[in-house]
Protein backbone atom coordinates (compact mmCIF):
# COMPACT_ATOMS: atom_id res chain seq x y z
CA UNK A 1 0.00 0.00 0.00
CA UNK A 2 1.34 3.44 -0.90
CA UNK A 3 1.65 5.88 1.98
CA UNK A 4 -0.10 9.22 1.49
CA UNK A 5 2.14 12.18 0.90
CA UNK A 6 2.67 14.81 3.53
CA UNK A 7 -0.11 17.42 2.98
CA UNK A 8 2.44 20.11 2.09
CA UNK A 9 4.06 17.77 -0.43
CA UNK A 10 0.69 16.86 -1.94
CA UNK A 11 -0.13 20.54 -2.30
CA UNK A 12 3.24 21.10 -3.96
CA UNK A 13 2.69 18.19 -6.34
CA UNK A 14 -0.76 19.31 -7.40
CA UNK A 15 0.17 22.95 -7.88
CA UNK A 16 3.70 22.83 -9.27
CA UNK A 17 4.92 19.32 -10.16
CA UNK A 18 2.15 17.57 -12.07
CA UNK A 19 0.97 20.38 -14.37
CA UNK A 20 2.84 19.83 -17.65
CA UNK A 21 3.18 21.99 -20.71
CA UNK A 22 4.85 19.47 -22.96
CA UNK A 23 4.43 15.82 -23.82
CA UNK A 24 7.22 13.48 -24.79
CA UNK A 25 10.30 11.79 -23.39
CA UNK A 26 11.41 14.72 -21.24
CA UNK A 27 8.15 14.76 -19.27
CA UNK A 28 8.16 10.96 -18.94
CA UNK A 29 11.71 11.10 -17.62
CA UNK A 30 10.85 13.86 -15.12
CA UNK A 31 7.85 12.01 -13.75
CA UNK A 32 9.98 8.90 -13.31
CA UNK A 33 12.58 10.94 -11.41
CA UNK A 34 9.78 12.52 -9.34
CA UNK A 35 8.85 9.10 -7.96
CA UNK A 36 12.45 8.72 -6.78
CA UNK A 37 12.43 12.16 -5.14
CA UNK A 38 9.15 11.75 -3.28
CA UNK A 39 10.35 9.74 -0.25
CA UNK A 40 12.99 12.38 0.47
CA UNK A 41 10.64 15.29 -0.16
CA UNK A 42 8.13 13.77 2.27
CA UNK A 43 10.72 13.03 4.96
CA UNK A 44 12.41 16.42 4.69
CA UNK A 45 9.09 18.24 4.93
CA UNK A 46 8.03 16.31 8.02
CA UNK A 47 11.40 16.99 9.66
CA UNK A 48 11.28 20.69 8.77
CA UNK A 49 7.86 20.95 10.34
CA UNK A 50 9.08 19.30 13.53
CA UNK A 51 12.15 21.53 13.67
CA UNK A 52 10.00 24.59 13.08
CA UNK A 53 7.65 23.59 15.87
CA UNK A 54 10.60 22.97 18.19
CA UNK A 55 12.12 26.35 17.29
CA UNK A 56 8.80 28.08 17.84
CA UNK A 57 8.68 26.65 21.37
CA UNK A 58 12.29 27.59 22.14
CA UNK A 59 12.72 30.76 24.18
CA UNK A 60 15.45 33.22 23.27
CA UNK A 61 17.13 34.14 20.04
CA UNK A 62 19.77 31.48 19.60
CA UNK A 63 17.74 29.39 17.12
CA UNK A 64 17.12 32.45 14.96
CA UNK A 65 20.83 33.24 14.93
CA UNK A 66 21.67 29.64 13.98
CA UNK A 67 19.14 29.64 11.13
CA UNK A 68 20.46 32.93 9.79
CA UNK A 69 24.11 31.89 10.05
CA UNK A 70 23.38 28.64 8.24
CA UNK A 71 21.45 30.50 5.56
CA UNK A 72 24.28 32.97 5.15
CA UNK A 73 26.79 30.14 4.90
CA UNK A 74 24.69 28.39 2.28
CA UNK A 75 23.83 31.41 0.20
CA UNK A 76 26.23 34.11 1.22
CA UNK A 77 29.18 35.49 -0.71
CA UNK A 78 31.57 32.66 0.12
CA UNK A 79 29.42 29.95 -1.45
CA UNK A 80 26.71 31.53 -3.50
CA UNK A 81 28.47 34.09 -5.57
CA UNK A 82 31.64 32.15 -6.22
CA UNK A 83 30.32 28.66 -6.64
CA UNK A 84 27.02 29.40 -8.29
CA UNK A 85 28.93 31.49 -10.80
CA UNK A 86 30.86 28.42 -11.88
CA UNK A 87 27.58 26.93 -13.08
CA UNK A 88 27.51 29.50 -15.84
CA UNK A 89 30.53 27.76 -17.29
CA UNK A 90 28.56 24.59 -17.91
CA UNK A 91 27.50 25.79 -21.34
CA UNK A 92 30.49 25.81 -23.69
CA UNK A 93 30.55 28.25 -26.55
CA UNK A 94 29.82 25.48 -29.04
CA UNK A 95 26.51 24.77 -27.25
CA UNK A 96 25.55 28.35 -26.49
CA UNK A 97 22.99 28.59 -29.25
CA UNK A 98 21.28 25.41 -28.06
CA UNK A 99 21.32 26.33 -24.36
CA UNK A 100 21.25 30.12 -24.36
CA UNK A 101 18.22 30.23 -22.07
CA UNK A 102 19.87 27.75 -19.74
CA UNK A 103 22.60 30.34 -19.23
CA UNK A 104 20.04 33.06 -18.59
CA UNK A 105 18.19 30.95 -16.03
CA UNK A 106 21.41 30.28 -14.17
CA UNK A 107 22.43 33.93 -14.24
CA UNK A 108 19.04 34.80 -12.78
CA UNK A 109 19.49 32.16 -10.07
CA UNK A 110 22.87 33.60 -9.17
CA UNK A 111 21.15 36.90 -8.36
CA UNK A 112 18.52 35.10 -6.24
CA UNK A 113 21.12 33.19 -4.24
CA UNK A 114 23.06 36.36 -3.52
CA UNK A 115 19.84 38.01 -2.35
CA UNK A 116 19.11 35.11 0.00
CA UNK A 117 22.50 35.58 1.61
CA UNK A 118 21.68 39.25 2.08
CA UNK A 119 18.32 38.38 3.65
CA UNK A 120 20.07 36.21 6.23
CA UNK A 121 22.56 38.99 6.93
CA UNK A 122 19.57 41.31 7.29
CA UNK A 123 18.09 39.05 9.98
CA UNK A 124 21.35 39.15 11.94
CA UNK A 125 21.65 42.92 11.58
CA UNK A 126 18.01 43.72 12.38
CA UNK A 127 18.15 41.39 15.35
CA UNK A 128 21.18 43.26 16.65
CA UNK A 129 23.25 40.05 16.73
CA UNK A 130 25.99 41.49 14.54
CA UNK A 131 27.02 45.11 14.20
CA UNK A 132 27.92 44.86 10.55
CA UNK A 133 28.35 42.21 7.88
CA UNK A 134 32.12 42.25 8.26
CA UNK A 135 31.73 40.40 11.58
CA UNK A 136 30.41 37.42 9.66
CA UNK A 137 33.71 37.02 7.85
CA UNK A 138 35.26 35.89 11.13
CA UNK A 139 32.52 33.37 11.89
CA UNK A 140 33.07 29.86 10.56
CA UNK A 141 29.36 29.08 10.84
CA UNK A 142 28.63 31.90 8.41
CA UNK A 143 31.03 30.53 5.82
CA UNK A 144 31.12 26.74 6.09
CA UNK A 145 28.72 24.49 4.24
CA UNK A 146 28.99 20.70 4.30
CA UNK A 147 25.99 19.67 2.23
CA UNK A 148 27.30 17.59 -0.66
CA UNK A 149 24.10 18.20 -2.61
CA UNK A 150 24.52 21.94 -2.39
CA UNK A 151 25.15 23.61 -5.73
CA UNK A 152 28.63 24.59 -4.69
CA UNK A 153 29.93 21.13 -3.99
CA UNK A 154 28.06 19.81 -6.96
CA UNK A 155 29.77 22.14 -9.36
CA UNK A 156 31.47 19.06 -10.75
CA UNK A 157 28.21 18.43 -12.59
CA UNK A 158 29.13 21.11 -15.06
CA UNK A 159 31.90 18.91 -16.33
CA UNK A 160 29.54 16.07 -17.22
CA UNK A 161 26.82 17.80 -19.23
CA UNK A 162 25.12 21.22 -19.35
CA UNK A 163 21.85 19.62 -18.28
CA UNK A 164 23.18 17.55 -15.37
CA UNK A 165 22.52 20.29 -12.90
CA UNK A 166 18.79 20.22 -13.69
CA UNK A 167 18.66 17.34 -11.21
CA UNK A 168 19.91 19.64 -8.45
CA UNK A 169 17.42 22.33 -9.41
CA UNK A 170 14.57 19.86 -9.41
CA UNK A 171 15.35 17.74 -6.37
CA UNK A 172 17.15 20.06 -3.95
CA UNK A 173 15.34 23.33 -4.66
CA UNK A 174 12.05 21.53 -4.03
CA UNK A 175 13.37 20.61 -0.59
CA UNK A 176 14.20 24.27 0.04
CA UNK A 177 10.70 25.34 -1.03
CA UNK A 178 9.05 22.67 1.11
CA UNK A 179 11.26 23.44 4.11
CA UNK A 180 10.27 27.09 3.94
CA UNK A 181 6.59 26.16 3.50
CA UNK A 182 6.83 24.05 6.65
CA UNK A 183 8.59 26.79 8.60
CA UNK A 184 6.10 29.44 7.56
CA UNK A 185 3.31 27.19 8.74
CA UNK A 186 4.56 27.04 12.31
CA UNK A 187 6.97 29.92 12.96
CA UNK A 188 5.55 33.35 13.65
CA UNK A 189 8.77 35.22 14.41
CA UNK A 190 8.70 38.29 12.13
CA UNK A 191 12.44 38.24 11.36
CA UNK A 192 12.48 34.61 10.28
CA UNK A 193 9.35 35.10 8.21
CA UNK A 194 10.90 38.22 6.69
CA UNK A 195 13.89 36.19 5.58
CA UNK A 196 11.74 33.50 3.97
CA UNK A 197 8.98 35.36 2.17
CA UNK A 198 10.46 36.22 -1.21
CA UNK A 199 12.93 33.37 -0.87
CA UNK A 200 10.17 30.79 -0.97
CA UNK A 201 9.01 31.93 -4.41
CA UNK A 202 12.57 32.22 -5.62
CA UNK A 203 13.24 28.62 -4.56
CA UNK A 204 10.13 27.71 -6.53
CA UNK A 205 11.61 29.56 -9.50
CA UNK A 206 14.76 27.43 -9.21
CA UNK A 207 12.66 24.28 -9.06
CA UNK A 208 10.78 25.43 -12.16
CA UNK A 209 14.07 25.86 -14.00
CA UNK A 210 14.80 22.20 -13.35
CA UNK A 211 11.28 21.13 -14.27
CA UNK A 212 11.38 23.06 -17.51
CA UNK A 213 14.84 21.84 -18.47
CA UNK A 214 13.80 18.23 -17.91
CA UNK A 215 10.52 18.57 -19.83
CA UNK A 216 11.83 20.62 -22.74
CA UNK A 217 15.48 19.64 -23.13
CA UNK A 218 16.05 16.14 -21.72
CA UNK A 219 14.70 14.33 -24.74
CA UNK A 220 17.26 11.67 -25.56
CA UNK A 221 18.82 8.83 -23.60
CA UNK A 222 22.16 10.56 -24.15
CA UNK A 223 20.90 13.77 -22.50
CA UNK A 224 19.02 11.96 -19.74
CA UNK A 225 21.95 9.81 -18.66
CA UNK A 226 24.08 12.56 -17.04
CA UNK A 227 20.97 14.00 -15.37
CA UNK A 228 20.02 10.63 -13.95
CA UNK A 229 23.61 10.19 -12.79
CA UNK A 230 23.24 13.46 -10.91
CA UNK A 231 19.96 12.27 -9.39
CA UNK A 232 21.72 9.03 -8.40
CA UNK A 233 24.30 11.06 -6.53
CA UNK A 234 21.87 13.49 -4.91
CA UNK A 235 19.63 10.65 -3.74
CA UNK A 236 22.42 8.88 -1.88
CA UNK A 237 21.47 9.01 1.80
CA UNK A 238 24.71 10.79 2.68
CA UNK A 239 24.59 13.37 -0.12
CA UNK A 240 21.61 15.57 0.66
CA UNK A 241 21.19 17.34 3.99
CA UNK A 242 18.57 19.88 4.79
CA UNK A 243 20.24 23.06 5.99
CA UNK A 244 19.55 24.40 9.47
CA UNK A 245 18.29 27.47 7.59
CA UNK A 246 15.36 25.42 6.32
CA UNK A 247 14.76 23.40 9.47
CA UNK A 248 17.51 20.78 9.24
CA UNK A 249 19.32 19.54 12.29
CA UNK A 250 22.31 21.42 13.62
CA UNK A 251 25.53 19.35 13.68
CA UNK A 252 26.23 17.66 17.01
CA UNK A 253 28.75 19.49 19.14
CA UNK A 254 32.22 18.14 18.44
CA UNK A 255 31.02 16.24 15.37
CA UNK B 1 10.02 31.54 -17.14
CA UNK B 2 6.97 32.45 -19.25
CA UNK B 3 9.24 34.47 -21.50
CA UNK B 4 11.70 31.59 -21.94
CA UNK B 5 8.95 29.04 -22.53
CA UNK B 6 7.04 31.13 -25.06
CA UNK B 7 10.21 31.80 -27.03
CA UNK B 8 11.08 28.11 -26.96
CA UNK B 9 7.83 27.23 -28.72
CA UNK B 10 8.33 30.13 -31.12
CA UNK B 11 5.20 32.09 -30.26
CA UNK B 12 6.99 35.06 -28.70
CA UNK B 13 3.78 36.30 -27.11
CA UNK B 14 5.48 37.37 -23.87
CA UNK B 15 7.01 40.80 -24.29
CA UNK B 16 8.80 43.31 -22.11
CA UNK B 17 6.58 46.30 -21.49
CA UNK B 18 8.02 49.59 -22.73
CA UNK B 19 7.73 51.29 -19.36
CA UNK B 20 10.42 52.08 -16.80
CA UNK B 21 9.71 48.92 -14.76
CA UNK B 22 10.08 46.69 -17.83
CA UNK B 23 7.58 44.14 -16.58
CA UNK B 24 6.70 41.12 -18.64
CA UNK B 25 3.37 41.35 -20.42
CA UNK B 26 1.41 39.06 -22.69
CA UNK B 27 0.68 40.23 -26.22
CA UNK B 28 -2.94 39.19 -26.60
CA UNK B 29 -2.71 39.28 -30.37
CA UNK B 30 -0.02 36.61 -30.38
CA UNK B 31 -1.03 34.51 -27.37
CA UNK B 32 -3.05 31.43 -28.31
CA UNK B 33 -4.70 30.90 -24.90
CA UNK B 34 -6.75 28.83 -24.21
CA UNK B 35 -5.38 26.66 -27.03
CA UNK B 36 -1.83 26.99 -25.71
CA UNK B 37 -1.16 27.08 -21.95
CA UNK B 38 2.47 25.96 -21.85
CA UNK B 39 3.84 29.06 -20.08
CA UNK B 40 1.47 28.55 -17.15
CA UNK B 41 3.08 25.24 -16.24
CA UNK B 42 6.49 26.80 -15.55
CA UNK B 43 5.50 30.11 -13.96
CA UNK B 44 6.55 30.20 -10.27
CA UNK B 45 4.66 33.41 -9.37
CA UNK B 46 1.17 32.70 -8.00
CA UNK B 47 -1.37 35.07 -9.49
CA UNK B 48 1.04 36.53 -12.04
CA UNK B 49 -1.04 35.46 -15.05
CA UNK B 50 -4.78 36.10 -15.00
CA UNK B 51 -7.59 35.08 -17.35
CA UNK B 52 -8.96 38.39 -18.55
CA UNK B 53 -12.67 37.55 -19.04
CA UNK B 54 -13.07 35.88 -15.64
CA UNK B 55 -10.29 37.44 -13.59
CA UNK B 56 -9.26 34.02 -12.26
CA UNK B 57 -5.61 33.34 -11.54
CA UNK B 58 -3.94 30.83 -13.85
CA UNK B 59 -0.86 30.31 -11.65
CA UNK B 60 -0.71 27.70 -10.29
CA UNK B 61 -2.60 26.31 -13.27
CA UNK B 62 -6.10 25.00 -12.60
CA UNK B 63 -6.57 21.38 -13.82
CA UNK B 64 -8.82 22.38 -16.71
CA UNK B 65 -6.02 24.35 -18.42
CA UNK B 66 -3.46 21.56 -18.63
CA UNK B 67 -5.41 18.87 -20.40
CA UNK B 68 -3.54 16.55 -22.73
CA UNK B 69 -4.49 18.22 -26.01
CA UNK B 70 -2.96 21.50 -24.87
CA UNK B 71 0.52 20.04 -24.39
CA UNK B 72 3.27 20.85 -26.86
CA UNK B 73 4.74 17.61 -28.22
CA UNK B 74 8.51 17.34 -27.81
CA UNK B 75 10.64 14.70 -29.42
CA UNK B 76 14.33 14.09 -29.82
CA UNK B 77 14.32 14.94 -33.51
Amino acid sequence: MTRPHHPLVQEFLDAWVYPVGFSGPGVDFRLRMTERCLPVWNGATARALKSGEADQRTPGDEWKIQRALAGYAMEGPQMSIKQMATQLLSVPLSMQEQYIDLQRMRARQLWDEMKHGQLNADVLLRGGWVKDENELMENVKANAQDNLAYFGQTSMFMHTHPLARAAQNYFVEAIAFLGIAAALQVIDDPLIRHEMRSQQLEELMHFMEGKYQLDAYALTAEDQKPIEDAFDFLLKPWATKMSVAFGGRAPEAGA
Amino acid sequence: MCYVVCREIDLNAVVIAPDPLHRFEIDRERCLYPGCTVCLMYCPAPGAIVEVPTGRSLVPPPPDVWTEERRQPRSAS
